[in-house]
């Protein structure tokens, strides 16, 4: 290795300057408590007694991966984050091919999609909650009118399920539209009319070029969903708080439950500690086959 | 094989500006027609009409004998070679090439067996398993040339396809493409600001300006007896020098004038040009008719007194910038036997048999009737 000049030695230095503030932030809100959490997780920790005297190494892991309603609540967990990023994509994709071909009026849409984007999902959640509630709630009564018997929305085990689904989606799709609209107004337009002279219909064209061309950001996009939607909690806490019994019991609502309610820091720790692994697998899965292209 | 017809076709934009306007004009099967002009003449919109790229506002476009105004880019059995060659990123060479063939639904064995032979022809064997972003500009080149070629079309557009790559390997593709055509006879459109490509390439050459064609003709016939200003300014490197003058008569004859340059008009043509005795005229020069020995120039060699501003030796040939009294500036191609110092005087004489006059109301070529030129 060759001798580091004194330019190149105060160039780091000034560096380490620049992103000191940033990195001690960083471990002060991430590092610090994700460390925390998984060092209480090896511990019989209750709020009841806290305290870290009583070790009990990976017995909280063993514990969560045991745990029926655990395993119920990573069930439901996974079926949400399939429909909800399944259907969105599937929606979101079609409003962005739709608004990329848009020339008029282009801003207005855009501007009514992310309206659902810059709204607090807890008031999101209050939103929906009031509209469909089983006899005060506009929707209800709108179905009245037209007669259609009321529907008890949050209140059935299957369709609670479905009703947060759909909040969820109406909540996040212009996010994916946002996106993958970005990601079509990139692709350059020569490939097209060359498959048009090659003989491409609009369908064979969509299939052998926009697909393959968007396969990046499609990636990346659902990647980045996928994550948020297995941290979903708050639709869920001013929603259903899980139920009706645990039919929407997410994870997160789970383990917060596990903590706060049951009071066991330990093992709900060990929990978070568990999903950590889940989603840095399916990111580091997804990173590789994004490289692999 | 296809001959290709335009009758009264224009292409207007939303807001009406016309970008091409009433362009009539036949292509025999089998012709080599080049598109010449400058940016934004609206020759590449005309190429990307008969494509089916864009839509035709008004007139016919027919291909052999059938109009195709209606019919879709993929029925009209006609391949384009873009100047950004628009391959598909995401496909390696070959699938490139038979992406095409694939589509129409041509047997794998067959698809393969063409792309081996189309690719062997230009020389792109070893970069069949690559893609285009390992690929450099002219090999690009050459990939889109291929995916034009393995689809046997009616007819080749090619948009500028020389564009991009460097003046050597322009050269060679320039080379390459003539003798392609020889080989397949195919009809070959070729769209071009460049007029060596247009003056080498082309069997004919249409020369379009602002929408509209100027002139088509035979690359030579073009050179020799440009339609207007616009043309001879726009064909030859240096260009026609343009001198705006007038006609005088002086006895029996008649003499071109425009400030220190004066031009007496051989016997011949005096007839064509005595209606425009006393009127204003511009004055055509080619820079290869100005010579530095009489005996060069002719019977109707005209003295013409002049200081040099600039040299150009070109190696070949050495091109003079020089000054003529009155102000006027003349360009000159001369042999490289000599050297010439700038600052210096210099008599040259000119053809005058090779004169040029235009109409400066038309700017249009004041028509001789003596066939001679």
């Amino acid at each position: 290795m060759t001798a580091i000049t004194a330019i190149e030695r105060h160039d780091r230095r000034f560096g380490w300057l620049l992103t000191t503030p940033g990195l001690l932030l960083l471990v002060a809100v991430i590092a610090f408590p994700v460390g925390w959490a998984l060092f209480t997780s090896l511990f019989d920790y209750t709020l009841l007694a806290p305290g870290y005297e009583n070790f009990v190494g990976g017995a909280n892991y063993a514990l969560a991966v045991g745990d029926g309603e655990f395993l119920h609540a990573a069930k439901v967990t996974f079926f949400f984050v399939v429909a909800v990023v399944v259907i969105e994509f599937a929606v979101g994709f079609l409003v962005a091919l739709m608004l990329n071909d848009t020339e008029r009026g282009k801003n207005i849409y855009y501007l009514i999609l992310l309206c659902p984007l810059l709204m607090n999902p807890v008031v999101v959640g209050l939103i929906w909650r009031m509209f469909l509630h089983p006899t005060l709630g506009i929707v209800n009564y709108l179905l009245g009118r037209i007669g259609i018997s009321p529907v008890n929305w949050l209140g059935d085990a299957t369709m609670a399920f479905w009703t947060v689904v759909f909040v969820d989606i109406w909540h996040q799709i212009s996010f994916m539209i946002v996106l993958l609209l970005a990601g079509l107004s990139a692709l350059p337009k020569e490939p097209y009319e060359a498959a048009r002279v090659d003989g491409a219909s609009a369908l064979q064209s969509f299939w052998h070029i926009t697909l393959p061309l968007m396969r990046p950001v499609i990636v990346v996009t659902l990647l980045i969903r996928v994550i948020f939607a297995i941290k979903t909690y708050d639709i869920i806490y001013i929603m259903t708080r899980g139920g009706p019994g645990i039919a929407t019991d997410l994870v997160s609502y789970f383990i917060y439950r596990r903590a706060f309610v049951s009071l066991d820091l330990g093992e709900a720790c060990a929990m978070a500690g568990v999903l950590l692994v889940a989603v840095l697998a399916i990111t580091a899965y997804l990173h590789r086959s994004m490289r692999a292209l | 094989m296809a001959s290709i017809e335009l009758r009264g076709v224009s292409k207007a934009y939303a807001g009406g500006a016309l970008a091409v306007r009433d362009v009539n004009l036949e292509i025999a099967d089998g012709e080599f027609m080049i598109f010449l002009g400058p940016s934004g003449c609206g020759k590449s919109t005309t190429l990307r009409m008969i494509a089916g790229l864009e839509t035709i506002t008004s007139g016919d476009l027919i291909i052999d004998g059938k109009r195709v105004n209606d019919v879709d880019p993929a029925e009209r059995d006609i391949a384009i070679v873009f100047q950004n060659y628009a391959l598909y990123p995401h496909m390696t060479v070959r699938d490139n090439m038979g992406f095409g063939l694939k589509l129409r639904g041509v047997p794998k064995a067959e698809i393969a067996r063409r792309i081996d032979g189309i690719a062997e022809m230009l020389g792109v064997t070893v970069l069949l398993d690559r893609r285009p972003a390992h690929l450099s500009g002219g090999q690009r080149q050459r990939v889109a040339l291929g995916r034009a070629l393995v689809r046997e079309p009616r007819a080749f557009l090619l948009d500028e396809p020389l564009s991009n790559l460097d003046a050597k390997l322009r050269a060679v593709m320039r080379t390459e493409l003539i003798k392609l055509h020889r080989r397949l006879g195919t009809t070959m459109i070729h769209v071009t600001h460049d007029q060596v490509e247009a003056m080498t390439m082309g069997q004919r050459i249409c020369i379009m300006r602002d929408g509209e064609v100027v002139q088509v003709g035979a690359p030579l016939d073009v050179y020799r007896d440009p339609a207007d200003t616009f043309v001879a300014s726009f064909l030859a490197t240096p260009p026609m020098n343009l001198l705006p003058g007038r006609i005088e008569a002086a006895g029996d004859d008649l003499v071109a004038v425009a400030g220190g340059v004066s031009v007496r008009i051989p016997a011949q043509f005096r007839a064509d040009y005595l209606g425009y005795a006393g009127k204003p005229v511009i004055l055509g020069l080619r820079p290869e008719d100005l010579h530095e020995t009489e005996q060069r120039a002719g019977a109707a060699a005209c003295p013409i007194r002049t200081r040099i501003e600039t040299v150009e030796a070109l190696g070949p040939e050495t091109v003079l910038t020089l000054s003529v009294t009155g102000g006027q500036e003349l360009a000159a191609r001369l042999s490289a036997a000599r050297i010439y110092v700038m600052g210096s005087d210099l008599t040259l004489y000119y053809d005058a048999a090779k004169l040029h006059l235009f109409d400066p109301a038309t700017t249009k070529r004041i028509p001789r009737l003596s066939a001679a030129n």
